[in-house]
């Protein structure tokens, strides 16, 4: 598949930078564009990626950002996003869209820009563009507190009702400890720019290496069409092939030791995959429709293994909608088993988000209610003695 | 966040200098040189030693009511006051307003194209925001305070924060009266106001100067800690650095607020320093070396500022926004520390309305958690005081009851002097919009000149009533 990709906020933007330096790594080619759009200058001065003409500042003339944020305020981010719409847009116009076959955009839920701007951003985006707009969003963990789980619940349903699908990825799924906050969510973002883009990027790579199974673009939209929340699994193993798999590549004679990967063992990886971490932990039965794609060296991914795993998966995710199909990678020393779980409805930790924030929100209008007079019985004396100086 | 800051009178001015003083010190360049102290006694001015001459700004000097006497010591001068609160002339002794806001807001006023000069200094484009930095029991501090509060409001499009100090439990009646009045008029007037208690960093025995020192660099620290968090040079990205954004819509609430902060040194063992080598030299990623915190000595420093002694103490469940910093080097701060430590705040505090951040400081020994705390409304410090105040207003000290037991003639007083500077604040509202237009530039209009002289008349009167009850 070919991809425009768009960052809003900091989190957001990190993963389109992340996504983009695992596409280099592993000579993938899937973003053709990328941009990030924030409020924060310093936060835009991050990613180490995107050209500096791909880098949108909004609200600087906002009184309330400028340039500095939006304090987590989901309603600013919004706001500043309609009002520097048309600098956005003038970005946009130079994105060959006609180039790509999809749009997606990635934020953090749980922040003000990302919740606020990536809506505002979708909705212009559907506006100019026919192909599909994927979302990517990261819900904030429980401890991250209310106000990001108002913030991500509310951007969620934004994003759910306008994207064509929402791919999500659950903080707190992913926390683990002895990290600091120097590594922040770096091995996150590591993580989930690994599943989406060798997802997103099979059938991608080398024209002539196209296999008889290979999957396609077509294949993955089609996945995607259903549109609601999708999570992905994923699973890989090393094979046994020397590092240097670039000396090997020009040595013909000597061929890629890899150790027969039998059918037991292609199915093993898909079950290890569905069973993993998925990027939102969900009931795999809940799932509308399901796709695998193999991605490693051809001659390891076994026909009959691919067969049974797509089987396994038809059964566990209870639909036939089940695709699978090879993502050929002569030179790779692993094997990837990448499950796409479309449309799950089943999702415990965003019923959790919503209930979260249904208190944050509860307790947000009971201050908002008694606010100015608080203030006003604080500075009053019991019989309103006092007078102002001026 | 870049911040200017503007002294008034004696304490706003020692204030500032010191937080000036302190920029310098940590290296956060906060104030981008936005600095400027207003006062009605130049003696103030000698003291100061990080504020440039050009900044300090003397107000009032041709007015009748401010005296420029030197006094011997100004500190001897406020306990002056404080022992004899009975000396009718004692207003008129002391340099300056003579501790009468309302003096001090009438020289503002009539003072305010000079003002509004040296506030052309602050470049707004600059700052993120402006702090008027004031001791709330002085004429200068609350009067000239307010006013300059007010001026910056209506030119300003960014937020206008106070910082008031207010007085002690052993200072008289009449500063807290005016700290009250101060309170009642900032609050209302600016974005947010830090009142700061002079109790907590109160010592008992220690001279006056080596108090206010102490106080002042409680205070320093504090202030620097919350609005300079990132403000030297970004050497280490941090993904939850703390945004000018972050502080400021904390604050947008409006109210007090108060900070809190605790500091924790980092156990730099012997394989600490040799694991910090190696991470430097890139050799290692190993982060468990010896300076690393887990997540409980996080979560432990967080708690421990919430209970450290408060700028303003109060009930932080009255807490109506909050935000966590801390400020230490990133590669030794757990994240599930910093997130159970924001969690701990949402706890503790009982809102959602919580923004935590880092403030990367890579070659720090210690970790500091910086604690706001915006618009609490439980403050027991403000209550008394306001008891106080009430009490000096009706001043009758040997009445048990001031309201009920006290005589007709008190009543009245309060009740004038009420309806009195009611009429006054009224006065003073179209004063302040009217030197705006070239005709009543005129810093001798006879309109003026009337206002200014009902306005001080009334204060003059209401505090000679004052000392005659208590002669």
């Amino acid at each position: 598949m070919k991809l425009a990709t768009i960052g809003v906020g900091n989190a957001g933007s990190k993963l389109i930078d992340q996504m983009i330096e695992f596409e280099v790594e592993t000579g993938r080619n899937l973003c053709r564009h990328a941009l990030v759009i924030n409020t924060a200058r310093t936060d835009l001065a991050k990613p180490e990626n995107i050209p500096d003409d791909r880098r949108v500042l909004i609200g600087d003339t906002h009184s309330k950002a400028r340039g500095h944020g939006v304090g987590g305020d989901a309603e600013i981010g919004a706001e500043v996003a309609k009002t520097d719409i048309d600098e956005i847009r003038r970005v946009f116009d130079d994105i060959e869209i006609h180039e790509v076959d999809a749009v997606l955009v990635a934020a953090g839920l749980g922040g003000g820009t990302g919740s606020g701007a990536a809506p505002v951003v979708i909705d212009e985006l559907q506006k100019m563009y026919d192909e599909p707009i994927y979302g990517l969003g990261v819900l904030p963990g429980q401890y991250e507190g209310g106000r990001p789980a108002l913030n991500a619940a509310r951007s969620l349903q934004s994003f759910v009702t306008k994207v064509d699908n929402f791919i999500a990825f659950d903080n707190d799924a992913w926390r683990s400890r002895g990290q600091t906050i120097e590594q922040g969510y770096a091995e996150m973002n590591r993580e989930l720019a690994t599943r989406i883009v060798t997802l997103l990027a099979a059938g991608e790579v080398d024209e002539s290496d196209v296999g008889e199974n290979a999957m396609d673009s077509s294949d993955i939209m089609r996945t995607l069409d259903v549109g609601g929340v999708s999570s992905i699994g994923y699973a890989s193993t090393d094979l046994d092939v020397p590092k240097e798999g670039l000396l090997s590549k020009f040595n013909d004679s000597e061929e890629p030791q890899a150790e027969s990967t039998d059918a037991a063992k292609i199915k093993g990886l898909v079950r290890r995959a569905v069973n993993s971490r998925l990027t939102v932990p969900c009931e795999v039965s809940s799932a509308d429709r399901a796709l695998i794609v193999f991605a490693g060296p051809p001659e390891v991914i076994s026909r009959k293994g691919v067969e049974s795993a797509r089987e396994w998966l038809e059964n566990e995710a209870d639909t036939v909608d089940v695709l699978a199909g090879d993502d050929p990678r002569p030179n790779s020393s692993t094997l990837a088993a990448v499950v796409l779980l479309s449309n799950v409805t089943e999702t415990p930790r965003i019923d959790e988000i919503q209930n979260q924030a249904v208190d944050a929100q509860n307790k947000i209008q009971e201050l908002d209610a008694v606010r100015d007079e608080e203030i006003e019985s604080l500075i009053t004396d019991d019989n309103n003695d006092l007078d102002p100086i001026v | 966040m870049k911040l200017a800051l503007i002294g008034v009178g004696d304490a706003g001015t020692r204030i500032v200098d010191r937080l000036v003083a302190a920029e310098a010190e940590t290296g956060r360049w906060f104030t981008e040189g936005n600095v400027l102290a207003f006062n009605t006694a130049a003696h103030a001015f000698d003291e100061t030693e990080s504020i440039p001459d050009e900044r300090q700004v003397l107000i009032g000097d041709t007015h009748p009511s401010v005296t420029q006497r030197v006094a011997d010591d100004e500190d001897t001068t406020v306990d002056d006051a404080d022992a004899a609160p009975d000396a009718t002339d004692s207003q008129t002794d002391r340099p300056g307003v003579g501790g009468d806001p309302g003096v001090g807001a009438d020289v503002a006023t009539t003072d305010l194209p000079e003002i509004r000069r040296a506030l052309d200094q602050i470049d707004e484009t600059e700052v993120a925001a402006t702090m008027v930095v004031a001791g709330l029991g002085g004429g200068t501090g609350s009067g000239v305070g307010s006013v300059i509060v007010e001026e910056l409001q209506a030119v300003h499009e960014s937020p206008v924060y106070a910082l008031g100090v207010l007085p002690a439990s052993t200072e008289s009646d009449r500063r807290a009266l005016t700290a009250a009045r101060g309170i009642r008029t900032l609050v209302p007037l600016a974005d947010a106001v830090f009142p700061v208690d002079n109790e907590v960093w109160r010592h008992g025995t220690e001279p006056v100067s080596d108090r206010y020192d102490a106080i002042n660099d409680a205070i320093a620290t504090r202030i620097v800690g919350l609005f300079g968090a990132g403000e030297r040079d970004p050497t280490s990205p941090s993904e939850m650095r703390i945004d000018p954004a972050d502080i400021r819509r904390t604050l947008e609430v409006g109210g007090l607020a108060s900070i809190g902060r605790e500091t924790v040194t980092l156990d730099t063992g012997s394989s600490g320093w040799i694991d910090r080598l190696l991470r430097l030299l890139g050799l290692t990623d190993d982060t468990r070396g010896g300076r690393e915190t887990d997540a409980a000595t996080v979560k432990r420093l967080v708690q421990q500022a919430l209970n450290s002694a408060l700028t303003l103490p109060c009930d932080i469940e009255s807490t109506d926004r909050a935000l966590l910093i801390l400020s230490g080097p990133p590669s030794a701060i757990s994240r599930k520390g910093f997130e159970t430590g924001r969690y701990l705040l949402e706890e503790e505090t009982g809102t959602v309305e919580v923004l935590a951040g880092d403030e990367p400081l890579p070659d720090a020994e210690t970790i500091t958690a910086t604690v706001l705390f915006a618009n609490v409304t439980s403050v027991p410090r403000i209550d008394e005081l306001q008891a106080r105040a009430t009490e000096a207003a009706a001043f009758e000290p040997s009445s048990e009851d001031t309201v009920d037991a006290s005589g007709e003639d008190t009543v009245d007083a309060s009740d004038a002097a009420v309806t009195d500077t009611d009429g006054g604040t009224a006065d003073i509202d179209p004063a302040a919009t009217d030197a705006g237009e070239p005709d009543e530039g005129e810093p001798n209009g006879d309109d003026r000149d009337a206002v200014a002289t009902r306005e001080h008349e009334f204060e003059f009167t209401d505090d000679a009533a004052d000392g005659d009850a208590g002669s």
